[in-house]
C-alpha cells in the first residue's frame, strides 16, 4: 500500500535561517501521527509544506504516491492535493455562515447544490451544530467554533486531515470533550491525520504514533510507550518527565479518568 | 478526448490563475499610471524637443525654484501643525477631540482652491473681516502658503493620528512606567510613527508642488500655471509644455526613492486600522490649552467652507446656480465614480499582491506610487501626448479622459488603501480557502473581498473623494462640454458672478460632505463581523 504522505528530506530555510533540515516521515493510510515540539521546532513550517502552501529548498513531498513538492517547487498547488486543515486561530471565514463556510470547498470541488447542502447538515449533524447553518462564526462559543472548523475540514472527505495545535486556545475540560470528538470522527472515517501540537497529553490521546520534531529534525518516532522506554535524546526524556500524567495513560472521554495506551 | 483536453486546460488556466489576474491588474496600472510617462520619455528620447525656446528665459527656472520652495514651506507648516494635532487628536484626552478632529479634516476631501476662495471671503478687502491688509497677506505668497498649509496639514494630522492607533500599546505603557507623557510623546511615540510622518510629508509636498488653483487664484506665479497657460491659455503653445514639463520627471523619481528609502513597506506596519481600547494620555494641566488648540484648528478649517456658505446667500447665489452649472457635477460624479471603481478593483488586486509579499508586487507599487508623486502638469501632458489622437477620439472627446486621468493620478489610493487593510488580516483564512479547493479568482471574490468589504468601501470612497476633489489633472485635458465641477467653479471664479460661484463652491462642499456621509454609512452597514 502507498503511502497517504511521504517527506523525503524535506529542508526548509526562511530568511537564510534552518527551520527544517533533511526530515523524513511517512503516514500510512488511516493512521494519525502526532507532530510534536517546542515552539520554533518547524512543526507548522512542515505542516504549511505538506499543504503545499511552502515549498521546501531540498527533499520532496508524495501523497498517495505522487511527489507533489519537490525541490523548490510546489508541483500541485494546494487546491488541487484534497488534504484539510485546522489552523491554530481556526480561520472561519467570518462573513460566511456556519452552512456558508462548510460549502464553500464543496461548491470549489463542483459539488451540486443539493447534495452540498445534505452533506453539510449530515456533517453539522454529526458535530452536533444541527440548527446553527445559518450563525456566523462571531455568534458561536469558542468550542461551537471548533466544531465548525473540524466539520468544515472533514466535509469534503479529503484524503489527509492536517490540524496545527487547534486545541492551544481552549480550556481543559473542551479540550477533552473535543479531543474525544475528533478522535471517534477519525476512526469512524479511517482519515488519515497529521495533528501538530506540543502537549504530550494531546499527543498520545489521539495518535498511534508520535514525531518529535527538535530544532528542525525529527529526533524520534514511535509509540507513546516507546518514546517511554527508549528516549532518544535528552530532550524527548523531558518531554515525557513534564507530563502530569504517566506516559502509559491518556485522557478519554467524559469523565476524563485516565486509561492505557494499547499498543 | 475532449474531456481530457478539458481538464488539461482547466489544469493549465488554474496553474497560472493567479498571475494572469495579477498581470491583468498590471496591464491596468501600465495604461494608466506608466503609459504617459513612458510615452512622454520615449517621445523625447527619439526626437527631443526644443527645449531652448521654453527654458531660453530665466523665467521658468524662477518658476520651478519658486514652485519648488512654496511647496517646501507648505510641507514645513503643514507638519508643523498637523503631527502635533495628529498627536492630540489620536492619543490624548484633549475635550470634544473627535468632532473637532473631524472639522479639522474636512479639508482634504476639498480642492484646496475652494479653500482659498473661502478665505477671499474671510480676508478678502470686501470680507467679512477683511482689509486692504489681510487682502495683501492674502494675495501673496506668504497667503497662498498658510492657505495649503491648512488645507493639507489634515493629511499629516489623520495619517499620524491613525498611525498612532497602530502602535504596540506596551510600548507605550512600558515607556509610560518611567517617564511623563510629554516624553512618551517626542521619545517613543512619534518616532514608531516616522514612517507616517514621512509618508505624509511626501503627499503633502507631491500636492503642493501641483497645485494649480490656489496659486493662480491668488496671483501667485506657480510652474503649473506656466505649463497651463500653454495648454489652454493666453500662451498657447503645447510644444513648449511638453518641453516645459519634462525637467519635472527628476521630481517624481526623487519623490519615489524618498517614499522607497522611508516609508516602503513600513508604511503597512505602522497604518494600523486597529481601534484602540487603551487609556488615552491624560494631559493634565496642559489639557484646556490643549484642547483649546485642537478646536482653533478646527475652527480654522471650517472658517472658509462656512464663508462660501455665507456669500452664496447673498445675492441670490443659490437661486441662480441653476443657469451656471451645467452638467458639469454629473460630468465628476459620473466620470469619478468609475474611476474609483476602477481605482478599487486594480488596488484589490495589487493591494492585495502587496500586502502577501507575491512576485512583481512591489514594483507595481512603485509604479503607482510613481504616478501620484509625479507632478500634476507632467502627468496631464503625457496623458494629452497618448490619448489625444484621432483614432483615440471615443476616449479623449469624452467623459473616459476624466477616468483616465483619475485613475493613473489616484491609483495609489486604491493600492495602498487595501493593501494595508489586507495586511492586517490573518492570511489564513485564504489558506484555509487554498486547501478547501479553491482557485485564486475564488479565493479573491469569495473570501477576500467579502472579508475586507468595509476596507474596499473606504478606499472607493477616498478614491472617490480624491476625484471629486482634482482640478490640476482635469483641467489640462477634459473634453468639450464634460467639465467637472471643480473645473466649472475654477473657470467662472474669473468672470463670474460671486455669489454663484460661491453657491457653486458650497453644492461641491455638500456633494462631497454627502458622497463621504452616504459612504461611511454604507460601509458600516455592509461589512460583517
Amino acid at each position: 500500500m502507498r503511502d497517504a504522505i511521504a517527506l523525503d528530506s524535506v529542508s526548509l530555510a526562511l530568511r537564510g535561517q534552518p527551520v527544517l533540515d533533511s526530515v523524513s516521515l511517512v503516514v500510512a493510510p488511516g493512521e494519525t501521527v502526532a507532530l510534536l515540539g517546542p515552539s520554533g521546532s518547524g512543526k507548522t513550517s512542515l505542516l504549511r509544506i505538506v499543504l503545499g502552501l511552502v515549498a521546501p529548498l531540498s527533499g520532496a513531498v508524495s501523497l498517495d504516491g505522487l511527489v507533489v513538492s519537490r525541490e523548490g517547487r510546489v508541483l500541485l498547488p494546494p487546491e488541487e492535493r484534497a488534504l484539510a486543515v485546522v489552523f491554530q486561530d481556526l480561520a472561519l471565514w467570518p462573513h460566511l455562515t456556519v452552512a456558508g463556510n462548510l460549502g464553500f470547498g464543496l461548491a470549489a470541488r463542483g459539488v451540486p447544490g443539493t447534495e452540498r447542502r445534505d452533506r453539510t447538515e449530515a456533517m453539522l449533524r454529526r458535530v452536533g451544530l444541527q440548527g446553527s447553518e445559518k450563525r456566523f462564526p462571531g455568534e458561536l462559543s469558542g468550542g461551537q467554533r471548533q466544531r465548525v472548523a473540524i466539520a468544515r475540514a472533514l466535509v469534503h472527505e479529503p484524503h489527509a486531515v492536517l490540524l496545527d495545535e487547534p486545541l492551544s486556545n481552549v480550556d481543559v475540560d473542551l479540550r477533552r470533550d473535543l479531543l474525544e470528538l475528533f478522535a471517534e470522527l477519525f476512526r469512524e472515517r479511517k482519515a488519515t491525520v497529521v495533528f501538530v501540537t506540543h502537549d504530550l497529553r494531546e499527543a498520545s490521546a489521539i495518535a498511534g504514533r508520535v514525531a518529535i520534531l527538535e530544532a528542525g529534525r525529527v529526533v524520534q518516532v514511535g509509540s507513546v510507550g516507546e518514546l517511554s522506554r527508549r528516549p532518544a535524546t535528552p530532550f524527548v526524556q523531558a518531554l515525557i518527565d513534564d507530563r502530569a500524567l504517566p506516559a502509559r495513560e491518556i485522557l478519554t472521554g467524559d469523565s476524563g479518568r485516565p486509561q492505557q495506551v494499547s499498543e | 478526448m475532449a474531456a481530457a483536453v478539458g481538464r488539461a486546460l482547466t489544469r493549465f488556466l488554474r496553474a497560472y490563475e493567479q498571475r494572469a489576474i495579477l498581470a491583468v491588474a498590471a496591464v491596468g496600472v501600465a495604461v494608466f499610471c506608466v503609459l504617459p510617462l513612458g510615452v512622454l520619455l520615449a517621445r523625447v528620447a527619439l526626437s527631443p524637443p526644443d527645449a531652448t525656446s521654453a527654458w531660453s528665459s530665466s523665467r521658468p527656472w524662477i518658476l520651478a525654484a519658486r514652485s519648488t520652495g512654496l511647496a517646501l514651506a507648505v510641507t514645513a507648516v503643514a507638519l508643523v501643525v498637523g503631527v502635533p494635532l495628529g498627536v492630540l487628536v489620536g492619543r490624548t484626552d484633549a475635550a470634544g477631540r473627535r468632532v473637532a478632529g473631524l472639522l479639522h479634516v474636512q479639508p482634504v476631501f476639498l480642492p484646496p482652491f475652494l479653500l482659498a476662495l473661502g478665505w477671499f471671503h474671510v480676508f478678502g478687502r470686501r470680507g467679512a473681516l477683511g482689509s486692504e491688509a489681510t487682502s495683501a497677506v492674502l494675495f501673496s505668497e506668504a497667503g497662498a502658503i498658510l492657505v495649503l498649509a491648512l488645507a493639507f496639514a489634515p493629511v499629516v494630522t489623520s495619517l499620524v493620528a491613525v498611525a498612532l492607533n497602530g502602535v504596540d500599546p506596551s510600548l507605550e505603557e512600558a515607556a509610560r512606567l518611567v517617564a511623563r507623557p510629554l516624553r512618551v510623546i517626542a521619545g517613543i511615540l512619534l518616532p514608531a510613527v516616522a514612517p507616517a510622518i514621512a509618508l505624509s510629508a511626501i503627499a503633502v509636498f507631491a500636492l503642493a508642488f501641483s497645485e494649480l488653483g490656489v496659486p493662480m487664484f491668488l496671483r501667485v506665479d506657480a510652474f503649473p500655471s506656466a505649463v497651463f497657460a500653454r495648454l489652454g491659455g493666453v500662451d498657447y503653445a503645447p510644444g513648449e509644455a511638453f518641453a516645459l514639463v519634462l525637467p519635472l520627471a527628476p521630481v517624481a523619481l526623487a519623490l519615489l526613492g524618498l517614499e522607497r528609502r522611508f516609508v516602503g513597506r513600513r508604511s503597512f506596519a505602522v497604518l494600523g486600522l486597529r481601534a484602540s481600547e487603551r487609556d488615552r494620555l491624560k494631559l493634565g494641566r496642559w489639557r484646556a490649552a490643549a484642547s483649546a488648540l485642537v478646536w482653533i484648528a478646527a475652527g480654522l478649517s471650517g472658517a472658509p467652507v462656512l464663508a462660501l456658505f455665507w456669500r452664496a446667500g447673498q445675492g441670490d447665489g443659490f437661486a441662480q446656480m441653476g443657469a451656471w452649472v451645467g452638467r458639469a457635477p454629473w460630468n465628476g460624479l459620473v466620470s469619478g465614480a468609475v474611476a474609483a471603481t476602477l481605482i478599487t478593483l486594480v488596488g484589490l488586486i495589487v493591494g492585495h499582491a502587496v500586502a502577501r509579499g507575491l512576485p512583481g508586487s512591489r514594483a507595481l507599487d512603485a509604479l503607482v506610487v510613481l504616478a501620484f508623486v509625479t507632478p500634476a502638469p507632467l502627468l496631464g501632458v503625457g496623458i494629452i501626448d497618448v490619448w489625444n489622437r484621432p483614432a483615440l477620439r471615443p476616449v479623449y472627446g469624452t467623459l473616459a479622459i476624466l477616468v483616465v486621468g483619475y485613475a493613473g493620478r489616484y491609483m495609489v489610493i486604491g493600492v495602498r488603501t487595501l493593501a494595508v487593510v489586507i495586511s492586517q488580516s490573518s492570511p489564513q483564512l485564504e489558506e484555509a480557502a487554498a486547501v478547501a479547493g479553491a482557485g485564486f479568482l475564488r479565493r479573491l471574490t469569495g473570501i477576500v473581498a467579502p472579508v475586507h468589504a468595509r476596507g474596499l468601501a473606504f478606499a472607493w470612497l477616498l478614491a472617490l473623494v480624491f476625484c471629486l476633489r482634482d482640478l490640476e489633472t482635469a483641467i489640462l485635458f477634459y473634453p468639450p462640454a464634460g467639465e467637472p465641477t471643480t473645473v466649472r467653479i475654477f473657470t467662472l471664479e474669473a468672470n463670474g458672478p460671486e455669489p454663484v460661484v460661491a453657491a457653486l463652491a458650497s453644492a461641491h462642499v455638500a456633494i462631497t460632505a454627502a458622497a463621504v456621509v452616504v459612504g461611511a454609512w454604507r460601509a458600516s452597514r455592509g461589512a460583517r463581523g
